[in-house]
């Protein structure tokens, strides 16, 4: 099969997202064969999920007096941060007719295949994490979403981090620190990780698009031609741009179920435990764990990337838990497991009382749970 | 890996595209709510948004959007009509469609306005068992199981 490879670079925030869904509605409306677009954005832009509340996830002042664009994905998911080091990997592809969901679950998969046989072919060991990240060793490398559009069209989108300012990134996002200290930015930084970090590297961009476009090409079995917008799709996006991602009406609107935090600090034997946990309705979306323990930064970030869209059923925390320690018995030794079921258990009843509450708090993407505390 | 277990209930009526089951009563009104396939398929819901009661909407037009954990996208009409009702408790609770989908987690009411020439495109009856068996064997042989 033979599809586009859309390549741009330093797009604005609204241009970029309108383009996604331009192509994908012309996808789904049969006016054009499958799409693979490789690009970035400007520095900076700050995009909210689908349903996310802009003042909740970002600190806004901060992005009007840095000029960073502000603007919501179609996709679901946390806040993400994108700039020139952040690769933007969209694929636009056809629902089938009759086969809306089978389809999208399908190409999940190999979606990822894609980006992780990219990421392998430079000696990067990334792996999907269900359900929608790339991790390596425990570490969030991409996200990952899908936007199902009304014309039957598919977009699968990532933000695979080559390289990040860290510091940047929280000014950007809310986050549960109360300032950001180098303390703080070391802490985020053992949590996640780039291109940069794993090759010990500068791959710039341009490798970067041929090594995930290769990916692609070897999971897919298709071949890729550059392309480039055609001048009606040039049209409809500039369409879009004005009429929706330019618009306050959809940056800034607010979700009807808010998102809840909770909170609880326990001592251990082997110190302090604090624990934050962001939850939408009956799901956990992000967890976070501090305190003055020593385990090693992978299990943790594993620990946290295992509880992103969780379900909040005990018996599945705990099994979730039992499983993550198992494969991580010596690394997590400092951090009791009796203690850490106690922590998310109280976190996750406060979250519930405030959520009660209508109570609406942030989480980021890569920075998981921000925002600040309630409880 | 163990099979999977979907229930379907035989009073009702589903749309296959688009995975949606419908609740007719004597007088066209439709109950509409996610089928058991379309909610594996989705994961758990976080957030959904319907369109306003008064609506009017073709069958295939959007009736609301939904985040999940494996996507977001619209909410298809399964059939033409006007919304007369809608669920505000899985609005603000969405977690009532993954607990209860077939009662407390439907999702709009829409009186139907060409139910006579659009309930033969859906499945019910001596259909139903079929095309579960399909739909089943259809998502283990090409399903990704996250």
């Amino acid at each position: 099969m033979h599809w586009r490879l859309i390549c741009d670079e330093n797009v604005s925030a609204s241009f970029g997202l309108a383009a996604d869904e331009v192509l994908t509605k012309h996808i789904g409306q049969g006016k054009s064969i499958p799409v693979l677009r490789l690009y970035s954005y400007k520095n900076y832009s700050a995009l909210v999920g689908r349903f996310q509340e802009v003042e909740s996830e970002l600190n806004v002042d901060f992005c009007r007096k840095k000029e960073i664009a502000i603007n919501r994905r179609p996709t679901g998911g946390g806040a993400i941060f994108m700039g020139e080091d952040q690769l933007g990997i969209a694929m636009c592809i056809p629902g089938k007719s009759d086969d809306n969901y089978g389809r999208a679950r399908e190409l999940m998969g190999h979606f990822s295949e894609g980006i992780i046989n990219g990421l392998n072919s430079i000696g990067v060991p990334a792996q999907f994490r269900r359900k929608n990240d790339i991790e390596v060793n425990g570490k969030k490398i991409a996200g990952l979403g899908i936007y199902r559009d009304n014309s039957g069209g598919l977009l699968f989108h990532s933000s695979l981090l080559v390289d990040m300012d860290i510091e940047m990134m929280l000014n950007v996002l809310n986050t549960p620190f109360e300032k950001i200290s180098d303390k703080e930015v070391d802490t985020v930084s053992k949590r996640i990780t780039t291109v940069f970090k794993e090759t010990n590297s500068h791959i710039n961009m341009a490798e970067m698009r041929k090594c995930i476009a290769g990916g692609f090409k070897s999971s897919l079995n298709i071949s890729l031609s550059e392309s480039s917008f055609a001048e009606t799709e040039k049209r409809e996006i500039a369409i879009l741009e004005k009429e929706k991602y330019a618009q306050q009406d959809w940056i800034y609107q607010t979700p009807q179920v808010k998102d809840a935090i909770g909170t609880a600090k326990l001592k251990t034997e082997k110190g302090l435990l604090d624990i934050r946990l962001t939850l939408a309705g009956q799901q956990i979306k992000a967890l976070f764990i501090r305190g003055d323990f020593f385990a090693g930064e992978n299990a943790v970030a594993d620990l946290e990337g295992s509880f992103r869209w969780h379900s909040t059923n005990q018996q599945k925390i705990e099994l979730t838990l039992d499983k993550v320690y198992k494969l991580r018995k010596n690394e997590l030794a400092s951090l009791p497991l009796g203690a850490l079921k106690k922590a998310i258990t109280l976190a996750l009843n406060r979250a519930r009382v405030l959520e009660k509450k209508q109570s609406s708090e942030p989480y980021g993407c890569f920075v998981t749970p921000g925002g600040r505390v309630h409880v | 890996m163990a099979k999977k277990e979907y229930t379907f209930p035989t009073d009702l009526f589903y749309d296959g595209k688009n995975h949606m089951w419908l609740k007719k009563d004597g007088d066209n009104h439709i109950l509409v709510g996610i089928d058991a396939i379309g909610l594996d398929t989705l994961g758990d819901l976080a957030y959904i948004t319907l369109k306003p009661k008064g609506t009017e909407v073709k069958k295939g037009e959007s009736i609301g959007t939904l985040e999940a954990a494996k996507m977001t996208g619209d909410i298809f009409a399964p059939v033409s009509g006007k919304i007369i009702s809608i669920n505000n408790a899985c609005v603000e609770n969405p977690g009532i469609v993954n607990e209860d989908q077939y009662n407390k987690g439907w999702l709009v009411s829409i009186e139907a306005t060409e139910w006579e020439n659009e309930n033969n495109q859906l499945i019910s009856g001596e259909n139903l068992q079929p095309w579960i068996e399909a739909e089943i064997h259809r998502m283990e042989t090409q399903g990704f199981d996250a």
